[in-house]
């Protein structure tokens, strides 16, 4: 049984393959035609999956490359799990690696930002720590807090300015030749129902990455500040105005504290 | 750095950001926009479709993808028209 649902599977994703010998009618031989409705639908499917969750991939690279490319990924990379949410989480690496996109070095960043998307659409619910709650914080113990950050939070860095090549490509901006390539760090964020993108300022990445992972207030500005263009301020701001807090409290790991 | 220099600039910067955020916060969406900027980037909101993909329907049926493997990436999109450090010709290099 196990070997004809592998076969069966092999067989489906890739069109050199035969039908399996065990699919047959009544008394006949298999029916290639058959399978390859099967096998078509299998492929629009994934494709379609794939489509639906990196439409800004599709603008930057055309509906036909796309096509290909995410054929060739749902061949290399069938789903391992029937949730088709979670389905793409490796075409960034994938076009990384794929052979004719070597010159658009930034895809795969634009990729992982928006996979982050679909997973901060599915993300857990939690309510955002108010600002009043900031301000009854004890300013002698600042240091010492920590800040839990929503579920939904998720940082892609870059070298290339992926927010503005996202945004150009998702229709919220005009699509231009880009004059300040200028390297930019997303934080992508659910704080409410809609999902967000925003363009995280010098050192933010480094700073909510170390509050995500349960460092203090403290530990976290000391990482960022290796970016001198560090403003805590202008985070802090950023932090409690986009309700990215959750949680206000003890370190819950001591090795970042 | 001390702790006490670091409390001290935690509690000086957090009543700085809280007097930003109690400025944008009860004003006009516009305004509330306009103070988010300045910080964590005006918030994009692209497509906000599930994303879950039709894969798992019957919604392909029309459509007929049954190609074979031999494929080579030649971009057609925007990516054109977006300038690279590379140039406009991003995709000169990229032959068919």
């Amino acid at each position: 049984m196990r070997a004809v649902q592998s076969a069966f599977g092999a067989a489906l994703l890739d069109p050199r393959r035969a039908p399996p010998l065990s699919l047959t009618r009544t008394g006949g031989r298999p029916s290639e035609r058959r399978f390859a409705v099967y096998r078509n639908n299998v492929a629009v499917g994934l494709i379609g999956a794939l489509e639906t969750r990196f439409p800004a991939i599709r603008m930057i690279v055309g509906e036909e490359c796309f096509t290909g490319l995410a054929r060739a990924y749902a061949l290399a990379h069938p789903p391992t799990s029937p949730i088709m949410a979670t389905f793409g989480d490796g075409f960034a690496d994938f076009l990384r690696d794929a052979p004719g996109l070597e010159e658009l070095d930034y895809l795969p960043d634009v990729a992982r930002l928006e996979a982050a998307r679909t997973r901060a659409y599915h993300a857990a619910d939690a309510a955002p720590v108010a600002a009043s709650d900031f301000a009854a914080l004890d300013l002698r113990r600042l240091e010492a807090t920590a800040v839990a950050l929503h579920p939904s939070v998720e940082i892609v860095r870059s070298s290339a300015p992926v927010v503005t090549i996202w945004a150009m490509n998702a229709g919220e901006a005009a699509l231009g030749p880009i004059e300040d390539w200028a390297a930019e760090d997303a934080m992508v964020c659910r704080p409410e129902m809609v999902v967000e993108t925003r363009r995280l300022p010098p050192g933010g990445a480094d700073f909510l990455d170390a509050l995500g992972r349960g460092a203090t207030l403290g530990a976290a500005m000391r990482l960022a500040r290796r970016d001198a263009r560090f403003d805590l301020a202008q985070n802090l701001t950023g932090l409690i105005g986009s309700g990215l807090a959750v949680r206000l409290g003890r370190p819950t790991d001591r090795s970042a504290a | 750095m001390h702790r006490r220099t670091v409390n001290a600039a935690l509690a000086g910067s957090l009543l700085a950001a809280l007097s930003a955020v109690s400025l944008a916060g009860p004003a006009s969406a516009e305004d509330k926009m306009a103070g988010k900027e300045k910080c964590y980037g005006v918030a994009l909101k692209g497509q906000n479709d599930c994303a879950a993909g039709p894969g798992t329907t019957c919604a392909g049926t029309s459509k007929v993808d049954y190609q074979g493997n031999a494929w080579k990436a030649v971009p057609k999109g925007t990516c054109s028209a977006m300038k690279t450090p590379k140039g406009m010709g991003s995709l000169g290099a990229i032959k068919s």
